[in-house]
């Protein structure tokens, strides 16, 4: 494809994670626009197409009253997990089909304290389900990676290795909200929430906005010293056979996650391996999903997380630095903005210019991944 | 005390316990609760299935802080609670596990039962679906 079809990463701004009761999602999300714009050296004015995405923190359009009404149009996005994802292939195909040159992608939330809660109505479930206890993420996370570390002969304490090191990265995350880094000792001895999952191997419902800025070709090179090119963006709903959170029963196995599938088009459509990839962005609502999905993804093979973890391969000197940022379990969880972090984080690395720590040699191929309910996925593939 | 079960739809009997799900007449799914389409072919109707009330607990964890609601608490508060998953041969099914956790194993045979789910606002005692150990299985 000539560089002209091409969608780049110009800009991006991201609002701090963790807990600010002073601001609304609304307030961060007009912030990290801003940053974003600023960082582009571009104007709202001269945005052509805009989508945005929050799941409980209000009508992302709704932000053109803050940033100028310009008539742009502006897709809202709601999405779960795969809200960010959503937003950028909705931005990029609109750059594609030729409605604009330029265009801005943004995602923010602000979560109540707590689990999340679901109402079973709105999953196509009966109330029993919840009323009975059964319908809590926390528990599904928990459930599959029980049956993984099972299967695959893997021990708890990797578990408390892909959070010690998600803590020890988001230490040196100026954007991170859990800046303290913990020792596996501490992590495996903290309370059990449901196990093999204890309390700091679950990241937190969180609050944050992040917005890319996305040019088309030409232009992209014209704004911007070194545009992140999207090589590929992969979306994926489950297909029978899938173990998905909210499930009151499966079939029997093997259970396929419709991680494997976005992951496997998104490699497809770039035309790289994952064996390419030297950084990487791996939904981590949990320790034991890091660890599960590095695999589904085909990062590595199943059952080799353990030596992978152990030998150091995922930190940022290693092999095949995994969430540079602290991910989801550093950064909580507000999910509008979760996915956007998962870009952010990369676009900065392929840059040379990290918030926190820098992966070293000039990576060239970056990648990110989310999985969410009800069985959902995206992947996608951002190169120098 | 009366008693009554948290959503008749689920069960074919109470005593002793029996869940009913759906099965495929053209590819043999089996789902459960039950539902009217196949959730794999777009060919079959399905058609109401009791569940086999035995089978080998296939993953587990545990409950341990107090859900929000929907969630409702048994009469005499939360109490932390195991749940899994159960492969039933034909279907895995996620249910509350009535197994002390000295037990809990991947593999452990497990039978239907009930336990207290909450009572209703007039004393009624509500409830739901469960696996306990099978002593008479495994052998």
């Amino acid at each position: 494809m000539s560089r002209t079809a091409e969608v780049y990463v110009v800009g991006c701004g991201m609002h701090p994670f963790g807990r600010d009761e002073s601001v609304t999602g609304m307030d961060m999300a007009e912030r990290a626009v801003r940053e974003a714009l600023a960082d582009a050296g571009v104007a709202w004015e001269d945005v052509g197409y805009a989508a945005g995405g929050s799941d409980v923190s209000g009508k992302p359009d709704t932000l053109v009253g803050r940033l100028g009404l310009t008539g742009v149009p502006f897709v809202n996005v709601q999405n779960g997990c795969a809200t960010g994802a959503s937003t950028v292939l909705a931005v990029a195909n609109a750059l594609r089909a030729g409605e604009a040159a330029l265009g801005l992608a943004v995602g923010f939330d602000k979560h109540a304290r707590g689990a999340f809660n679901a109402s079973p109505a709105r999953y196509g479930l009966g109330d029993w389900y919840a009323e009975s206890g059964l319908m809590l993420t926390t528990q599904f996370f928990a459930l599959k990676t029980r049956r993984y570390l099972h299967e695959h002969g893997i021990s708890e304490r990797a578990l408390a290795r892909v959070a010690e090191r998600a803590f020890r990265n988001g230490a040196q995350h100026p954007l991170a909200w859990r800046r303290k880094p913990l020792t596996e000792r501490e992590i495996l001895d903290s309370a059990e929430v449901s196990p093999p999952l204890t309390q700091y191997m679950f990241c937190s419902p969180g609050q944050g906005a992040v917005a890319l800025v996305l040019a088309l070709g030409d232009r992209a090179f014209d704004l911007c010293e070194r545009p992140v090119r999207l090589a590929s963006l992969a979306f994926r709903t489950r297909r029978f056979g899938s173990f998905e959170v909210f499930s009151p029963w499966l079939p029997p196995g093997p259970h396929r996650s419709p991680s494997v599938d976005a992951a496997e088009a998104a490699f497809r459509g770039a035309g790289v391996r994952p064996a390419d990839v030297r950084v990487a962005q791996v939904q981590d609502t949990d320790s034991g999903s890091e660890l599960i999905h590095l695999a589904e993804t085909g990062l590595c093979a199943h059952g080799e997380q353990e030596r992978l973890l152990a030998a150091g391969d995922t930190d940022p000197t290693g092999r095949i630095p995994v969430n540079t940022d602290g991910g989801c379990l550093a950064g909580g969880e507000p999910v509008g903005a979760s996915g956007l972090r998962q870009f952010h984080e990369v676009v900065r690395q392929l840059q040379g210019r990290a918030p926190g720590i820098q992966v070293p040699g000039d990576p060239r191929v970056g990648f990110t991944h989310v999985y969410g309910a009800p069985g959902i996925s995206a992947c996608a593939v951002l190169t120098v | 005390m009366t008693t009554r079960l948290i959503d008749e739809t689920l069960f074919d009997s109470a005593d002793p316990p029996r869940l009913v799900g759906a099965r495929c007449t053209a590819c043999g799914t089996v789902v459960f609760p039950r539902q009217d389409s196949c959730p794999r072919c777009s060919d079959g109707t399905m058609s109401a299935h009791a569940l086999p009330s035995s089978g080998r607990l296939w993953s587990w964890t545990l409950q341990a802080f107090p859900p929000k609601p929907p969630y409702r608490p048994p009469a005499g508060g939360f109490e932390p609670y195991h749940l899994g998953y159960v492969d039933l041969g034909e279907v895995l099914v996620e249910a509350r596990l009535a197994i002390p956790r000295a037990e809990i194993r991947i593999g452990l045979p497990v039978r239907l039962t009930t336990v207290e789910a909450y009572h209703d606002e007039d004393g009624t005692e509500v409830l739901t679906f469960a696996f306990g150990p099978d002593r008479e299985g495994g052998r």
